[in-house]
């Protein structure tokens, strides 16, 4: 049991006294805290040093002294608000926790060094972040170069917990598997390198321990292998047997209520999938989540209405194509499009239908340049998907409907 | 306690100063030649010269000689021990681009010069040594577009002019592999400041990569001059065609395409005529429905015998003007005989009066 100090305030030998005490005693947890970004002693100044080298030395045995030395340039360099050099301390930080079992360490780095390991990860990605951002601003740089740099050490890390493979499941690297995963799944997101998620997808659904991890882990590794579904069949939905509906709703349920962020973040990707399938959202849920924008989306796809689909999708532009979503709401265009010609039928109470009915009604929604022989693909397409129950004759320029539900609901139709 | 001596922090943080010091020093060439003189030498005295390379009037000969105005550097792998920084041997911008004029003016749009297969390896090989010289050197700016620009339109125009052919002799998807690393690399030259012909290369690479959500994606968040732009919003038109799955409206789009846009798209063609005879199979499925073939033939922008041909491929039944639609005997695999260089009238039309050297070097 060791005495926390008031972080803030120690002298650095003080502070060296607590990390050798928390090696000592294999204290993974407090060892983390002591080289975490996220602990108050990074804001003090009587730490932020920029050659403590001779003084890790003297309390510290190698390798932890340099690991140490690292870690405290680090804090200097935050507080002159260099993130590029923070950056380049935080790769030799990230070194150690990675070492694999053939070297011989102290046992810290066998046991419970799990924590160690997330915190410098951690902030290794951050100041990847900050440090590419500073660039950026100078001109300099180019965006993905230093994320994807911090990737390939968090590589390093994850194959050694992969490979990790001693008895004792308690003490096993394994269980830091996934949060490593989805520390690259992030990076691989802001750096769009989507194909290299799918290794590590690869890695953890082979994995036995994959349904024991953290609740908070499993609901952020679905929701990046969901939000990867839907774009890696090209909005073929259905083709995958990673259903995103699936992902993305156990990702929703299984977030933490308290997490109003996460929630609406993942709804953002959630909607739109189930949008797909007929299911449209409550102006109650969109309020409550703050996403009147998907409110026009919505009752325009439920009207059939395609001239305030169009509209709704160029007023919420920019936001749809920051979050990634805007293609696939694009696809609603034929569920709007059967909603429409599913009125015309109503309208008409035949079941033949000429064709010339839904041209009509297709200009009268204002979709440009639309012609009689594309209006029978789009029915074509609609009766492929089961959207539409009939078929088409040509010769009479005519679509003739089962006299049964020829509109299935949209539910029903995978 | 045990003694580490590995990963020394000190020493990365040498290695990291050192590593900023040779930054600095990025390799600049000084060949004022297409073929370094080493390597010229080096492949006479190997009689390892392309014919294309040969002096006129020593082909024949034990040893042919090399001629220095048509000789141009090869492509070689990187290997352990070989130095390919020195600077003798790399060929500075301009020289790159002068290169890669040569190549396309006097080979690849050469009227003697034959068959087009071994024009192309040639070609190909040549501009894969002038990009090994622009890494190296790490060149960017107007020449590296200049010389990516042109390496694109080749390859795509070589997709076109070669399909068809066995793979010994062109592999497609060796050319695809670089045509979307040289695309790649051009569309992130393109990041950073003006470039002229933007808009037709963002255009090409949503054409290229139909179907692909990261390649709208990254159109979408480019600056609205360029999204906004002709050629991209049609090649964008083509793509939400596409994603509707309305094959008829995605040809009827593509008629609007130039001949370079539609080499780019060509090889989507057959897939969407294919998607389209799928579509109406179930769509028209009626023992007592009949389609026109020259109706189907206008949507699938083909001859009418090819149509026929086509239908037939696919299980569809086809008798004498009509074509009866079912989606029971529709059927997936094609026949080895219909190959997608047989319907290329929609492209050879496009062609016309153009040059190949107007075609790589871009029409104005």
């Amino acid at each position: 049991p060791s005495s926390r100090i008031k972080m803030a305030h120690i002298t650095i030998n003080q502070y060296l006294q607590q990390v050798l005490e928390a090696i000592d005693t294999r204290d993974g947890v407090f060892c983390a805290e002591l080289l975490s970004f996220k602990h108050p002693h990074v804001a003090n100044p009587r730490l932020q040093l920029s050659s403590p080298e001779d003084k890790c030395q003297q309390v510290l045995e190698p390798p932890y002294d340099e690991m140490v030395a690292a870690h405290l340039r680090c804090t200097y360099a935050v507080a002159n608000h260099d993130f590029v050099e923070a950056y380049k301390c935080q790769t030799v930080v990230v070194q150690y926790p990675s070492l694999g079992g053939s070297v011989q360490l102290n046992h810290l780095f066998f046991f419970r060094a799990l924590p160690v390991m997330f915190a410098v990860t951690l902030d290794l990605r951050i100041f990847a972040n900050n440090a590419e951002q500073q660039l950026l601003k100078k001109g300099k740089g180019k965006v993905g170069d230093m994320l994807e740099k911090a990737a390939e050490q968090l590589m390093s890390c994850f194959r050694v917990c992969a490979s990790d493979n001693r008895a004792g499941i308690d003490d096993s690297k394994k269980w830091g598997m996934l949060f490593l995963v989805n520390q690259l799944f992030k990076i691989y997101f802001k750096i769009n390198k989507l194909h290299l998620c799918k290794p590590l997808i690869r890695a953890i659904d082979s994995s036995n321990l994959k349904d024991d991890y953290s609740m908070a882990q499993r609901v952020t590794y679905k929701y990046y292998v969901g939000r990867k579904a839907m774009f890696d069949s090209d909005f073929k939905l259905g083709l995958n047997h990673i259903s995103p509906e699936d992902y993305l709703s156990f990702s929703f349920q299984h977030s933490h209520r308290s997490c109003q962020r996460n929630k609406r973040l993942i709804l953002i990707y959630l909607l739109p999938v189930k949008m797909l399938l007929g299911h449209m959202p409550t102006n109650q849920l969109l309020r409550k989540y703050d996403l009147l924008q998907f409110a026009d989306v919505t009752k325009a796809v439920s009207e059939g209405n395609l001239l305030l689909l169009n509209e709704a999708l160029t007023k919420h532009e920019t936001f749809f194509i920051r979050c990634g979503i805007f293609l696939i709401l694009e696809k609603l265009k034929i569920i709007t499009y059967r909603n429409l010609f599913k009125k015309v039928y109503h309208l008409l109470k035949t079941h033949q239908l000429p064709l010339d009915a839904f041209l009509v009604a297709l200009k009268m929604m204002q979709v440009e340049e639309v012609d009689i022989d594309e209006v029978q693909c789009i029915l074509a397409n609609l009766i492929y998907m089961g959207h539409i129950k009939g078929y088409i004759s040509h010769q009479h320029q005519k679509l003739v409907v089962s006299k049964q539900n020829p509109f299935p609901p949209l539910s029903s139709v995978s | 306690r045990s003694h580490c001596t590995r990963g020394g922090g000190r020493r990365q943080k040498q290695r990291c100063e050192g590593e900023a010091k040779s930054s600095v020093s990025v390799p600049r060439g000084t060949c004022m030649t297409m073929c370094p003189a080493y390597e010229l030498r080096q492949r006479e005295l190997q009689n390892r010269l392309h014919r294309f390379e040969v002096l006129t009037g020593t082909e024949h000969d034990r040893l042919p000689r090399a001629d220095v105005s048509r000789t141009v550097k090869e492509y070689s792998r990187p290997a352990a021990g070989k130095d390919s920084t020195r600077a003798t041997d790399l060929r500075p911008p301009d020289i790159l681009l002068k290169t890669v004029y040569y190549l396309v003016d006097d080979i690849a749009a050469s009227s003697t010069l034959h068959p087009w297969t071994e024009v192309y390896s040639f070609v190909f090989d040549r501009l894969r040594s002038v990009r090994q010289d622009m890494i190296i050197q790490r060149i960017s700016g107007p020449e590296c577009v200049a010389v990516l620009e042109r390496t694109v339109r080749f390859l795509l125009f070589a997709s076109y002019r070669l399909c068809g052919q066995p793979l010994r002799l062109f592999d497609s998807c060796i050319n695809d592999t670089h045509l979307q690393e040289c695309l790649s690399w051009l569309l992130e030259c393109y990041r950073e400041g003006q470039h002229q012909h933007q808009e037709e290369f963002q255009a090409l690479s949503l054409l290229y990569n139909l179907g692909s959500a990261q390649a709208v994606q990254h159109v979408l968040e480019l600056p609205g001059s360029v999204r906004l732009s002709p050629p991209v919003r049609l090649a964008l038109a083509i793509g939400r065609a596409y994603v509707e799955r309305n094959p008829v409206r995605l040809l009827r789009l593509a008629r609007r395409l130039d001949f370079l846009q539609g080499c780019a798209l060509h090889r989507h063609l057959l897939p969407c005529r294919r998607d389209l005879l799928l579509l109406y199979s179930h769509g028209h499925s009626s023992r007592n429905c009949r389609f026109p073939i020259q109706k189907l033939a206008d949507i699938l922008s083909l001859e009418s015998s090819l149509t026929a041909q086509l239908c037939r491929a696919h299980g569809i039944h086809v008798g004498g003007e009509w074509v009866i639609f079912s989606k029971g005997s529709f059927t997936e695999s094609l026949s080895e005989e219909l190959q997608c260089a047989q319907m290329h009238r929609l492209l050879e039309d496009k062609q016309q009066d153009l040059t190949v050297s107007d075609i790589i070097h871009g029409v104005a």
